[in-house]
């Protein structure tokens, strides 16, 4: 079956326990896999602050997950995560048409060299635009 | 960064050459989880800035948009500043 590689991020409610968010996590993953997809990576983040309130809460754990699957899965992880009030938010992204684990493996072990400039040095707005001598 | 200067005759005024980021720097992607580098193209009030401010090129300032509006919607940017959470 043809698969899609995609990513969903989540924000999980800040008082579950970890062992909470392991279990939807483990829930979110084995409906990928149980429709023939594959689990690339999970990556949750640390308690992380919010930019405004969602459902009262201030704060939460974002959760990334990239797989290949395929098509009709979304819909699937799509009402899950709706019908579970823990999940505060989430988004689904297509990140490209056909999920190709052998390149990904690739380029996982010949990792891009890491930026050579320094992220924070260059900031893009510091300047107006004219400059009065 | 390069500078351009182009003098202006009766004022002296200078103008600094934008160069878009992205352009710039390859290994700079733009991605709605780094809300860390989109801070930057947003004003105060959270705002997306015009590529007239940043010098952002077209291509990439639609990235920009985008990826500003799904971490809108994550809660990672503020729509506006007026749902802060202090105050």
């Amino acid at each position: 079956m043809k698969l899609r590689y995609y990513e969903t991020f989540y924000l999980l409610h800040p008082d579950l326990t970890e062992e909470d968010r392991a279990a939807i996590s483990e829930k979110l993953q084995r409906i990928v896999m149980d429709r023939g997809g594959q689990i690339v990576e999970i990556s949750p983040w640390p308690l992380q602050k919010l930019a405004y309130r969602v459902k009262k809460q201030t704060q939460g754990y974002y959760v990334l997950m990239q797989y290949g699957a395929p098509p009709d899965v979304i819909s699937d992880l799509t009402t899950t995560m709706r019908l579970d009030d823990r999940v505060l938010k989430f988004i689904t992204v297509k990140k490209a048409e056909r999920f190709d684990p052998k390149a990904l493996a690739k380029a996982r072990e010949n990792p891009v060299p890491p930026e050579s400039g320094d992220e924070e040095a260059t900031n893009p707005v510091q300047d107006p635009e004219t400059i009065e001598e | 960064m390069q500078t351009k200067y182009i003098p202006r005759h009766s004022r002296r005024v200078y103008v600094r050459r934008k160069v878009c980021r992205f352009c710039a720097d390859k290994a700079l992607t733009i991605d709605y989880k780094d809300f860390r580098t989109l801070k930057h193209f947003i004003t105060e009030r959270g705002k997306i800035l015009p590529r007239r401010i940043t010098g952002t090129c077209a291509r990439h300032q639609r990235q920009l948009t985008n990826a500003i509006k799904q971490a809108r919607i994550m809660a990672l940017l503020p729509f506006t500043s007026g749902h802060e959470l202090n105050g």
